[in-house]
C-alpha cells in the first residue's frame, strides 16, 4: 500500500511542479525496461502507473513477442482417436493482455477496437500451409480458443484502478512460462468513443543468470555441452550409488 | 523491488520452485524428484529404465515432449550407471551378453533413426509411435502377467516350478533360436544360444530406442527371460549395462542435435532416482523371481491399459497447441 502512496505522491508533484505536462491527456510513468528469468522466476507482476486529464476509459494493451506455435487435431480412425492434421500458425503474438476500466465493447466502437487491435479472436496469425478460409478459420479459432484457456490471451476491466478521475494504477501478472523478447503495454485514454491519448513503452523479458549461461552453452556448443553433462550425468548417478555402498561394506 | 513502477518479482513458492532454462518453464522440485523416484525405484527392482513411464509423465506435467524425451535419457544414462555398478557388484552382469545386445542396438538405432525419418516425412511419426506402444506394451505385459502368476501360485514347489517352467520353455521362438548359426556359450547367464538371438534382439530395441525415446528395457527384460532363457537376476544386470551405453549415446545425441537435454530437470531426476533406485534394488535382492517378473508385468499392463484409453476416449478438445521454445 505505502508504495502505491509513493507513486501518487511522486505522480501528483510531478504534475504540479511542470503545470504543462496537466495539459497532456494522458501521462505514465516510466517504467523499468528489463525482466530478469532466473532460477526462482515464477511470473512477474507488472505495473503501469500514469495520469489522465479528466474523467475518461483507460485501455491498456499488453502483447508479447511474436511465436511460432504448431496446432494439431485430433480425428477418429475406426474406434481410435489419432492425431490428424497439423498447422502452423505464425506472426500471433505469444500474449495478449487487454485491461480495460470498463468492458472494451461498451466502451469503443468496433471499427476503432479494429484499428487498435483490442479484439482477441481478431489478433492477425498466419496459417500455414495456406487453406480455404473456413478451413484456416475453424484452426484460428482453435488458435484463440487454446491461447484463452492457458491464459495467454485474456481481457479484464477490473485490473485498473483509477483515483478522483485522473490517477490510474495497472496491476499485471505475468506467468511464469514466458516467451523471451520485447513486450510492449500501450495505454489509451478514451473519451466518448475516441481514444484522444496514446502511450507507448516496452520492456524485454531475457534469461539471466546461470539460466542464461546453460542456455546459451547449451545452444552454441551443443555436442560438447551434451557429451560432458551426459559424462557427469552418469558419473553422478555412479558416485551417489556406489560411494555409500562402498562404506556399507 | 526498488524501483516503485517496474515489474516485480513474486515471491509465491520460490523455495518449491525451479526455472528450467532448456525446457523454458518453472517446475515444482518435490514433484520432479518423486517422478526420479518413482522411475528409480522400478529401474533398480526389475532392470527397466523407465523411460516409456517418466517421458509420459513429464510430458503430463506440462514439458515440451522432445525436452522429456532427452532429458529422461540423460537421467536414464545416470540412474543406469549407478545401478549397473550395484549389480555388477553383485555379479550380475553377463558382459559378453551385454556387448553382443548392444552391437546390435547400435546398428538398430541407425537403422530406426532413417525409419524415423521417413515417417516424419509421412507424416505419420505419432501415430506409428502411439500403436507400437500399446502393441508391444499389451502383448508383453498380459502374456508376462499370465505367466508370472501362474509362476506364483506354484511358488510352493520349486523344482516342479522348474521342471515346468523347462517344458515350456520349448517355445515356437526358442526352436528357432537354436536353430541359428554361431552358437556359443554364456557361462555368465549359464546358457548356450547363437549370436544371432541377442543380436536381433539389440537391433529391435535399437529402433525401438530411436521411434519411441525409451532403453527398451521393458522389451528386452521379458525377451531375455521368456525366449534367451537367461535368469532373471543376469537380465536385469544386463539389461541395465546395455541401457546404460544406448541411453547415454542417445542424451549425446539430443543435445547435439535438438539442444533439448534440459541439465536441471535430469540432474533432479537423477537425484531422485538414487533413493529409488537403492530401495528397489534392495528390495529386489529380496524378493523371489517370479514376485519380480509379476511387479513388471502389472506396470506394463497399466501403462498399455492408460494408453488404450487415451486412444478410445473422446478427448474434450481435439485440437493441441506446442509453441517452440524460443
Amino acid at each position: 500500500m505505502t508504495r502505491w502512496l509513493h507513486c501518487l505522491l511522486f505522480v501528483l508533484g510531478w504534475m504540479l511542479q511542470t503545470p504543462s505536462w496537466a495539459e497532456e491527456p494522458l501521462v505514465v510513468a516510466p517504467a523499468t525496461s528489463q525482466i530478469d528469468i532466473s532460477t526462482d522466476f515464477t511470473g512477474a507482476d507488472v505495473q503501469a502507473v500514469g495520469a489522465m486529464s479528466g474523467p475518461g476509459d483507460l485501455i491498456i494493451k499488453l502483447v508479447g513477442p511474436k511465436q511460432e506455435a504448431t496446432l494439431s487435431r485430433e480425428t477418429k480412425l475406426g474406434p481410435f482417436w489419432v492425431e490428424g492434421d497439423r498447422v502452423k500458425m505464425e506472426d500471433a503474438p505469444s500474449l495478449l493482455f487487454l485491461y480495460a476500466t470498463a468492458p472494451i465493447v461498451s466502451i469503443l466502437p468496433p471499427a476503432e477496437q479494429q484499428k487498435y487491435g483490442l479484439i482477441l479472436e481478431g489478433v492477425p496469425v498466419r496459417v500455414e500451409p495456406q487453406l480455404k478460409a473456413h478451413a484456416a478459420a475453424d484452426w484460428r479459432k482453435a488458435f484463440y480458443r487454446l491461447k484463452e484457456k492457458q491464459g495467454y490471451y485474456h481481457e479484464d476491466d477490473r485490473a485498473i484502478r483509477v483515483f478522483g478521475n485522473r490517477l490510474f494504477i495497472a496491476d499485471m501478472r505475468l506467468p511464469g512460462d514466458l516467451q523471451i523478447g520485447t513486450y510492449t503495454i500501450e495505454i489509451l485514454l478514451v473519451k466518448s468513443g475516441k481514444v484522444v491519448g496514446r502511450n507507448v513503452t516496452q520492456f524485454r523479458v531475457r534469461l539471466a543468470g546461470i539460466e542464461r549461461w546453460v542456455w546459451k552453452t547449451a545452444h552454441d556448443h551443443s555436442w560438447l555441452f551434451g557429451s560432458l553433462f551426459t559424462l557427469l550425468a552418469m558419473l553422478l548417478g555412479l558416485a551417489l550409488n556406489a560411494v555409500p555402498y562402498r562404506r556399507t561394506r | 523491488m526498488a524501483i516503485p513502477f517496474g515489474p516485480s518479482l513474486s515471491n509465491d513458492e520460490i523455495l518449491m520452485e525451479f526455472f528450467l532454462p532448456i525446457a523454458h518453464m518453472d517446475v515444482n522440485i518435490v514433484l520432479i524428484l518423486f517422478y526420479g523416484a518413482l522411475v528409480g525405484f522400478l529401474s533398480g527392482l526389475v532392470g527397466v529404465g523407465g523411460g516409456f513411464l517418466i517421458t509420459p509423465l513429464l510430458i503430463f506435467t506440462g514439458i515440451p515432449p522432445i525436452v522429456a524425451v532427452s532429458s529422461g535419457s540423460a537421467q536414464m544414462a545416470g540412474t543406469a550407471c549407478g545401478a549397473s555398478y550395484l549389480h555388477w557388484r553383485h555379479g550380475n552382469i553377463d558382459f559378453k551378453m551385454g556387448l553382443i545386445l548392444l552391437i546390435g542396438s547400435w546398428l538398430g538405432g541407425g537403422f530406426g533413426v532413417y525409419l524415423a525419418k521417413v515417417l516424419l516425412r509421412a507424416g505419420q511419426f505419432g501415430n506409428v509411435v502411439v500403436f507400437l506402444y500399446v502393441i508391444l506394451l499389451g502383448f508383453i505385459g498380459v502374456s508376462m502377467l499370465i505367466e508370472s502368476l501362474r509362476a506364483v501360485f506354484r511358488a510352493g514347489a520349486p523344482a516342479a516350478r522348474d521342471a515346468a517352467a523347462t517344458a515350456a520353455s520349448k517355445s515356437l521362438l526358442r526352436t528357432l533360436v537354436e536353430r541359428l548359426p554361431w552358437q556359443t556359450a554364456f557361462p555368465a547367464s549359464g546358457v548356450h544360444m547363437s549370436v544371432v538371438g541377442p543380436l536381433l534382439l539389440g537391433a529391435a530395441v535399437g529402433i525401438l530406442t530411436s521411434l519411441m525415446g525409451v532403453g527398451g528395457g521393458f522389451i528386452m527384460v521379458p525377451v531375455m527371460i521368456y525366449v534367451l532363457k537367461m535368469p532373471t537376476k543376469i537380465v536385469v544386470g544386463t539389461s541395465l549395462f546395455q541401457l546404460l551405453f544406448t541411453t547415454a549415446a542417445v542424451s549425446v545425441m539430443q543435445a547435439g542435435i535438438n539442444h533439448s537435454v534440459d541439465p536441471f530437470l535430469a540432474l533432479l531426476l537423477i537425484f531422485g532416482s538414487v533413493l529409488g533406485t537403492k530401495l528397489g534394488a534392495r528390495i529386489g535382492a529380496r524378493l523371489p523371481a517370479e514376485k519380480l517378473r509379476l511387479i513388471l508385468a502389472l506396470v506394463v499392463v497399466a501403462v498399455a491399459a492408460k494408453m488404450v484409453v487415451t486412444l478410445v476416449v473422446p478427448p474434450g478438445e481435439i485440437y493441441d497447441m506446442t509453441v517452440e521454445v524460443r
